[in-house]
């Protein structure tokens, strides 16, 4: 092992031991409140309101999970542990730095930021539970933020998951959206009762969730809701590509609106039809497609419309995001090669017509099963077109615009543009964690949305 | 301050640091002196360069003060004594005449046993017959755990003791009560007003005990194949825990009033009947598995572990204190090696609210009130309670105040063994175990034991680095609780 001492409290090792990194912490914990307190005085109880623990699988997300756990230290008192995860290289080894800084809370007193980061290489890595509970504080929550698509159906990940109070995901990153969603899926209904679970994506969904509930919200309009008939999302993607939100959100109206799945179909250009039945009998016809926006990352909803009619009286509900910044945007070479049809406007219309294709496909081949020929899972087909995906496919968020348009009976349309500022990854991060991660609405929704997923 | 057995591991990594840093302090008397007295043939300045060199490689205080050393090893000695020797006793108290005249310590005797258990017999009865236990001054004798492997044994050696040293002579160590954290439960439960009116079965639902190891059993192999974890750590360490925890207020702090009232928690526990041994009671042994980052092996494959061997390495236990403070209030105990971490911590787990005012989906990430005593590492005490969410509606999460010792005071914490040898010097035994208490933990323990020999509950195997077998949780989990992660 060697070991460096830096500048200020930091602390560097290589080839180290936990029970090293521990000892190094504990040192910077005495050191950074004897520096606080002067001779007269007694320092300042140590605070800590949660130990983040972020595993990251390459030095990318290593850098992203540094970031984000240093802007929530700076408002939260807390321990965050970054775990570089290298099981393939073959030789073990453990290299750590520990970091205890003060930073400027704007409050009185400075808040310790403490920072471990562990690059594990060899089989150390798959074992996460033995690896941080050391170094875990007691009696406060630990949260697992598993950058990248979790290892569902691992071992490691099963192993982390018995430290930990939540994990959180960002379902929208993940590798192969459709097998990682039906896994968190099943994490979640198989987990130890206590995990809570808490997705960025659910975050992203929030002005989505709290327009489309606002619209009901007056008491005149809620008995709308019985009579929602149509629902149609617009995703941004290629194909099927990664229709998580699109399926969160119908998932969240489903499960919310108590409505029973009676059959779904998908096809191409990423197009999803189901029929749902309300409580009431009443069948719901959803549609989702995927849409090209170059502006937006792959998987984001692009509009949502829910249309219906009670008492003798027609709604709809229109929401778009960017409306302005999409028919801006030029012909791609993406869209040349997948063309969908149009802009946000007619979305609606095509959707209905190709889930109305399917539906009629879906009850001629209801035996026949045409995935069994084609090898592909239930209801999923490939892109048509050779497309290789960027990883690293999250831009930088900018401030987002929501048009709402409200139509009742014959009344004028409402219009309505809000605007959605952007929230970097630290801020939703801390909103997730803040709120708990126990939120009931969301595991009830991913609920709804596995079981549409599975019909495919 | 005879310490038989000096050349050991006790009194090269715990004693002679210990003694050097009173030192530091000024705490020793004037005069004072250290005789190592061992097989091994040493001269005085050998076992001084020795002593020398462990002071430097395990005092707490670090670096080493050389000229508080050098003034310290002065009063260092050392004579060769082979415990069977009655000669070798007699040189012995030829060496402590001189240094009663040279160093003016008035006869004053403490002896201090760092040898296995089978020496104290031997030892006592030379001392005796070389007239090392009367005279002028004091005549103290030390002797470390364990006391006994059970009950019977337990008896037999404290009559051996007892034979020659008077019950308040004998100083019985487990260096867990010299730690300070253990010494705050007292002032934490009696010094102050608000925890003592709600520390009964009103408002407590459980507590938990938990005695965590990370290490194997490294050196210790052979006597640890014979102990097992209900004997080296649940027999003392967690049962006096459990006596401080659970004792009423004794009416001053001094020796026999503290002792009086711990032996009382002891007598009140309620005894695992052979019936119940099954499932009361929780045992396992370590297979490998990664322990801190690093993979180790199994319980078997330590050093002078039999192959086959059936000790158990974990143990819990459920425990019932009938009293009326305690009625109907269950202890949790689990001590174990291999475990992901060291920490030794009670927790005390208060009952819900009677009616959640807020609603069961606001509290749904509110646990009940806990007030968690550290005892290591990161030595504190944590209290547990909810509040609400800021700008949430109403939701209620559970926050966590925290005193810890190693920031809270700028002092540093002493060792176990500074507490207790300085104790010992001045006469007082408050943290002494004595003869009864001994007895009280062997008669709770023995029937557990005997069960456990007859295969009741089976033996489970856990992999190193987890909280212990799958049926320790069970245990917890079939009162509808669950064990906290220290």
């Amino acid at each position: 092992m060697s070991v460096s001492a830096q500048p200020g409290l930091d602390w560097h090792g290589e080839d180290v031991t936990i029970a090293e990194v521990l000892s190094a912490l504990n040192k910077l914990r005495r050191t950074f409140a004897h520096s606080e307190a002067d001779d007269r005085d007694h320092p300042h109880p140590r605070d800590c309101v949660m130990t983040l623990v972020s595993v990251a699988p390459n030095s990318v997300e290593e850098t992203r999970a540094i970031l984000a756990s240093t802007a929530i230290a700076t408002h939260h008192p807390s321990l965050s542990i970054v775990v570089r995860d290298q099981p393939h290289v073959r030789a073990g080894r453990i290299d750590a730095s520990v970091m205890a800084h003060p930073v400027d809370s704007k409050l009185n007193t400075p808040v310790p930021c403490e920072l471990i980061v562990l690059r594990v290489q060899g089989a150390a890595g798959s074992h996460l539970a033995e690896l941080v509970d050391p170094l875990l504080v007691s009696g406060v929550p630990t949260y697992l933020w598993w950058l990248g698509t979790p290892a569902f159906g691992r071992g490691e990940l099963m192993d982390a998951l018995r430290i930990a109070d939540a994990l959180v995901i960002d379902s929208s990153r993940f590798d192969r959206p459709y097998q990682s969603f039906l896994a968190l899926a099943d994490l979640a209904l198989h987990s130890h009762k206590k995990l809570g679970l808490a997705d960025f994506q659910w975050q992203r969904l929030s002005p989505w969730r709290e327009t489309a509930a606002q619209f009901f919200s007056p008491q005149e309009r809620r008995s709308l809701m019985k009579g929602i008939g149509e629902v149609g999302i617009d995703y941004v993607g290629d194909g099927r590509g990664n229709r998580i939100a699109a399926a969160l959100l119908i998932g969240w109206l489903a499960s919310a609106l108590d409505w029973k799945l009676l059959r779904a179909a998908a096809g191409g250009g990423g197009v999803v039809s189901a029929i749902f039945q309300s409580d009431g009998w009443r069948p719901i016809q959803v549609a989702f497609r995927s849409v090209a926006r170059s502006h937006l990352t792959e998987g984001e909803v692009s509009a949502l419309h829910i249309n219906g009619s009670t008492g003798g009286k027609s709604f709809s509900l229109s929401i778009q995001r960017d409306p302005q910044r999409a028919r801006r945007t030029g012909e791609t070479e993406f869209r040349r090669l997948h063309p969908t049809g149009g802009e946000d406007d007619a979305a609606m219309e095509i959707a209905q017509r190709k889930a109305a294709q399917h539906r009629e496909v879906l009850v001629q081949n209801r035996d026949s099963l045409h995935h069994t020929a084609t090898g592909e899972p239930p209801g999923e087909s490939l892109p048509r077109h050779p497309v290789v995906m960027a990883r690293e496919r999250r831009r930088a968020d900018t401030a987002d615009v929501l048009l709402t348009m409200i139509d009742i009976g014959d009344a004028e349309t409402l219009r309505h543009v809000q605007r959605v500022p952007a929230e970097d990854e630290a801020t939703m991060l801390l909103n997730l964690l803040s709120m708990g991660a126990h939120d009931s609405v969301y595991t009830r929704s991913l609920s709804a949305a596995a079981e549409l997923m599975r019909s495919l | 301050m005879v310490i038989f057995g000096a050349t050991g591991d006790l009194s090269s990594k715990k004693l002679l640091p210990a003694i050097y840093n009173l030192a530091k302090q000024r705490l020793l008397p004037a005069g004072f002196a250290v005789v190592g007295a061992a097989i091994d043939d040493l001269s005085d300045d050998a076992f001084r360069k020795r002593a020398a060199e462990v002071i430097s490689e395990h005092s707490r205080t670090q670096p080493v003060d050389q000229t508080v050393l050098s003034s310290f090893l002065q009063a260092v000695f050392y004579l060769k004594v082979d415990f069977g020797k009655a000669d070798d006793f007699k040189s012995l108290q030829k060496k402590l005449d001189e240094l009663d005249r040279s160093r003016h310590t008035a006869g004053n005797r403490v002896y201090y046993c760092a040898t296995p258990p089978p020496t104290y017999e031997t030892i006592t009865e030379q001392l005796k017959a070389a007239s090392m236990t009367n005279g002028s001054g004091f005549h103290r004798i030390v002797v470390e755990k364990p006391f006994g492997s059970d009950l019977k044994s337990a008896r037999e050696l404290n009559k051996i003791v007892q034979k020659v040293f008077h019950e308040d002579s004998v100083y019985r160590i487990d260096h867990y009560l010299g730690k300070e954290t253990v010494q705050n439960i007292l002032a934490f439960r009696f010094a102050n007003s608000i925890f003592e009116p709600i520390w009964n079965s009103n408002l407590i639902d459980s507590v938990q005990i938990t005695a965590a190891e990370e290490i194997g059993v490294e050196l210790r192999g052979a006597y640890y194949d014979r102990a097992g974890a209900l004997r080296d750590i649940v027999q003392n360490h967690a049962l006096q825990l459990l006596a401080l925890v659970a004792m009423e207020p004794p009416i001053a702090f001094d020796a026999n009033s503290v002792r009086d009232e711990k032996v009382k928690v002891l007598r009140a526990i309620r005894p695992i009947e052979d019936g119940d041994v099954a499932h009361s009671t929780v045992r396992g042994q370590y297979t490998k598995g990664w322990v801190l980052g690093e993979k180790v092996g199994g319980y078997r494959d330590e050093k002078n572990v039999a192959s086959g061997s059936l000790t158990e390495t974990f143990a819990a236990l459920r425990l019932f204190v009938d009293s009326w403070r305690w009625a109907g209030v269950p202890f949790y105990i689990r001590a174990g090696k291999r475990l992901p971490k060291r920490a030794t911590e009670l927790r005390i787990q208060f009952k819900r609210p009677p009616h959640l005012t807020f609603g069961r989906d606001a509290a749904q990430e509110l646990d009940p009130n806990a007030i968690t005593l550290r005892i290591q590492p990161e030595e504190g005490i944590s209290l547990r309670f909810g509040a609400k969410v800021p700008s949430a509606g109403v939701k209620l999460r559970s926050v966590t105040m925290d005193f810890e010792y190693a920031t809270s005071f700028l002092v540093e914490t002493p060792e176990a063994y500074e507490r207790l040898l300085l104790d010992c010097m001045i006469g007082d035994p408050t943290l002494f175990i004595r003869a009864d208490v001994v007895e009280a933990s062997w008669a709770l323990i023995d029937p557990i034991e005997a069960a456990w020999r007859d295969g009741r509950p089976p033996l489970q195997m856990y992999e190193a680095g987890t909280w212990g077998p799958a049926s320790a949780a069970k245990l917890l989990e079939a009162d509808g609780r669950e064990w906290h992660r220290p």
